[in-house]
């Protein structure tokens, strides 16, 4: 009996240290430190220290997931295409169309919300499977196709209004304003959480499609078929794997999660904007990349995509403590961090391919 | 016989169908408004003036940077960065001519010196940036679009921080002269970008280096073991991205006389990546053609102005562009050109008696 949890021990700690999960391990490291960083720097602002005004709250942690729940759920669907090797340039052209279909829907026709979704979900994911269709069977490079959606998508979004619509709608109001309070038990009696921290739709909304995506990628065929594509496409489709349906699925799959994180940002900001996330394709790529995703395809995970948002997201909510700083030294960190992060990756990919050579060359020499 | 035989060739080249999609939109144009070609001359400042100067002269910004961006695709690369680079440029140059800077701007009697600090640094600038992304490249052996991501995301932090976040305007004159005077009637920014193409043709047809890109893009090692600086080539493509980056973000802001860290440049990767694909080079890199580049940066052009004609709004001009784009993709792509050139070569051979 202790023999045999000793080896599941063993089991456990060898899956735990599989050097397929370093760079998911350095990501969390360096948020760690990031965090560790602004919790010494900027734990507690005031003076008074039962004040609570600072970097060491959860409402801290809740709001940074607040104002980035979109991203996430963009960046879920993103790190698929990014597996199979392909990229997808518009992503944020379909949110903020999503938004444009029910700002101008509900606040300027009238017409229900939910029709108004429907009809969003429908368009990006149709357009999804259309540039994977494109990609997969014409042979149009990714990076082209997708640039072709994306100026389509925002055309569209301008065609309806060139206009900011702030959206007055009961639905979408009251699926905006619902939130759950975080309690805690102080003196033996729940109280709110002092500076007040919830939980809303978005956030709800984001674990759902990372549970989802974690899901599909790790426990399904269709996640085996996305990495054998991402390995190597030629092999893929010799094994007898449908690589050309996979792809059209994972393109018409980042279309959900693109009109999704639509919705979560309408959500968020209450108004459809056709320049909206101007730009966001490339935060959600980078949220992708520093979360140990690679552009080459075959190497990525969904929790990975995970801690690259969360550690984008720290930054500028440092900046934001910090106070002095101007905004855009944000952008400036988050390019080093992606320096930092691609030159990790470089090492660790240069490293495991040694390994390999290794190790083809040495079963070489077992053969003869 | 030969004349057949030249028609499926004709086909398969992507040049022809972007000049074919350049004649047809310009047709519309046609249709749309008879007087769309008319050219008249500015009376106050001798310019030509008309449709198709104006086209030629507000794409002048795109083509000179897809100049560069042929070369990086060629190479089998992307270069995302040029959009940011356009702004670091415009930002520094106006640093020097800030117009609060009296001692420059008196009228007629301007010191040199700050004028060609005002040219000299935003280029170097822009060239070092190019060649870090060569180093990141060729030296670090990144992939070039995740490499160039970098400064496309920094870039704008860069230059924001050059001003203060501040937007400064300037009166210099011969600043001003770089985007809004003419030669022989000509607007000048055409004439900066003939000479840019035609010393980039010079630089890549009249001597090696454009074979030794192509050779690089098609197999970066077979070229490096057939004894080509591989390296050499990839830093010197970026550099002159960078370069032409810089260029093109001087002629930006000098028509708008002020720096633009936000808007300047936005979406001029997208841009350039589509004038090149338009043009007939392939995103997989090898073959290129700075011709069909310069063409395509036209028809996109084109299409904004035929937009702008019909009076719809000009954020919409994306929809129309990716539709127009869309079906010269489509045209170009393997299986359909694949596919009219072999329905061409049947109906040739058919007219030929099928004897081959």
């Amino acid at each position: 009996m202790e023999n045999n949890t000793n080896s599941r021990w063993q089991r456990l700690v060898k899956k735990l240290t599989n050097p397929k999960y370093i760079m998911v391990y350095a990501t969390v490291g360096i948020l760690l430190l990031i965090y560790l960083f602004g919790s010494i720097a900027y734990g507690n602002l005031a003076s008074d220290p039962k004040s609570n005004k600072g970097f060491n709250t959860v409402r801290t942690i809740t709001t940074l997931f607040v104002d980035n729940a979109y991203l996430g759920i963009s960046a879920v669907g993103m790190t698929f295409v990014l597996i199979t090797g392909g990229i997808d340039l518009s992503v944020a052209a379909v949110a903020s169309l999503t938004g444009m279909f029910i700002a101008y829907g509900t606040t300027e026709l009238g017409i229900n919300p939910w029709i108004c979704i429907a009809f969003s979900l429908f368009v990006g994911v149709g357009l999804g499977l259309l540039m994977g269709w494109v990609i997969h069977y014409l042979n149009v490079p990714p990076f082209i196709t997708t640039l072709t959606g994306m100026f389509l998508a925002r055309g569209v979004c301008s065609l309806i209004s060139a206009k900011s619509i702030t959206i007055s709608n009961d639905v979408i109001d009251a699926l905006a304003g619902w939130k759950v309070y975080l309690y805690h038990l102080k003196d033996g009696e729940w109280v709110k959480i002092k500076p007040t921290a919830y939980i809303n739709f978005n956030i709800i909304l984001f674990l759902v499609v990372l549970l989802v995506g974690i899901y599909l990628l790790q426990r399904t065929k269709f996640g085996r078929n996305v990495y054998a594509i991402g390995g190597n496409e030629q092999s893929a489709k010799l094994m007898g794997l449908p690589v050309g349906k996979t792809k059209v699925l994972v393109y018409g799959f980042n279309g959900l999660c693109s009109v999704l994180a639509g919705i979560a940002f309408t959500l968020y900001v209450k108004s459809g904007w056709n320049l909206s996330l101007q730009g966001g394709e490339l935060d959600v790529i980078t949220c992708a990349v520093i979360g140990g995703t690679l552009l080459t395809g075959g190497v990525g995970y969904i929790l990975g995509t995970f801690f690259g948002v969360v550690l984008k997201a720290l930054i500028p909510s440092l900046i934001t403590f910090q106070g002095t700083l101007n905004s855009w030294w944000g952008k400036i960190a988050t390019g080093l961090l992606l320096l930092l992060f691609i030159f990790i990756q470089k090492v660790v990919v240069s490293s495991s391919d040694a390994n390999r050579k290794k190790n083809s060359q040495t079963a070489e020499k077992r053969i003869t | 016989m030969k004349k057949k035989i030249d028609l499926t060739q004709l086909l398969r080249s992507k040049v022809t169908w972007a000049i074919v999609a350049e004649i047809l939109v310009l047709l519309v144009c046609l249709i749309a408004r008879p007087d769309f070609f008319s050219l008249k001359i500015q009376e106050d400042t001798g310019m030509l003036y008309g449709n198709i100067i104006d086209i030629l002269n507000r794409s002048s910004e795109i083509t000179i940077i897809a100049m560069g961006m042929t070369l990086v695709i060629a190479l089998g690369g992307t270069d995302l960065s040029v959009g940011a680079l356009v702004a670091v440029s415009g930002a520094i140059a106006l640093k020097f001519m800030r117009w609060d800077v009296a001692e420059y701007i008196t009228p007629g009697d301007y010191s040199v010196k700050p004028y060609a600090l005002a040219l000299l640094v935003p280029l170097g600038v822009c060239t070092l940036m190019g060649l870090f992304n060569g180093f990141l490249i060729a030296k670090g052996g990144m992939q070039p679009i995740i490499a160039t991501l970098i400064l496309m995301v920094c870039g704008r932090g860069i230059a924001q921080i050059t001003t203060d976040g501040r937007q400064f305007t300037t009166k210099f004159t011969p600043f001003y002269r770089i985007a809004n005077s003419s030669f022989l009637a000509i607007p000048m920014p055409i004439i900066i970008t003939a000479v840019v193409i035609l010393l980039m043709w010079l630089f890549v047809r009249k001597t090696a280096f454009g074979t030794f890109v192509e050779a690089v893009g098609i197999n970066r090692n077979a070229s490096r073991l057939s004894g080509i600086n591989a390296q050499m080539v990839i830093f010197i493509v970026f550099a002159i991205t960078g370069l032409l980056s810089g260029v093109s973000g001087l002629i930006y802001s000098s028509r708008i006389m002020s720096n633009d860290s936000n808007n300047a440049g936005l979406n001029f990767e997208m841009d350039a990546i589509l004038a090149v694909v338009i043009g007939g080079t392939s995103m997989t890199g090898g073959k290129f053609s700075l011709v069909g580049t310069a063409i395509g940066s036209i028809i996109i052009r084109t299409i904004v102005t035929l937009v702008y004609y019909f009076g719809i709004a000009s954020e919409a001009t994306m929809a129309f562009k990716a539709m127009i784009i869309a079906v010269v993709i489509v045209l170009q792509s393997e299986p359909v050109s694949n596919y009219l050139s072999k329905r061409a070569r049947n109906r040739a051979k058919l007219a030929t008696g099928g004897v081959k």
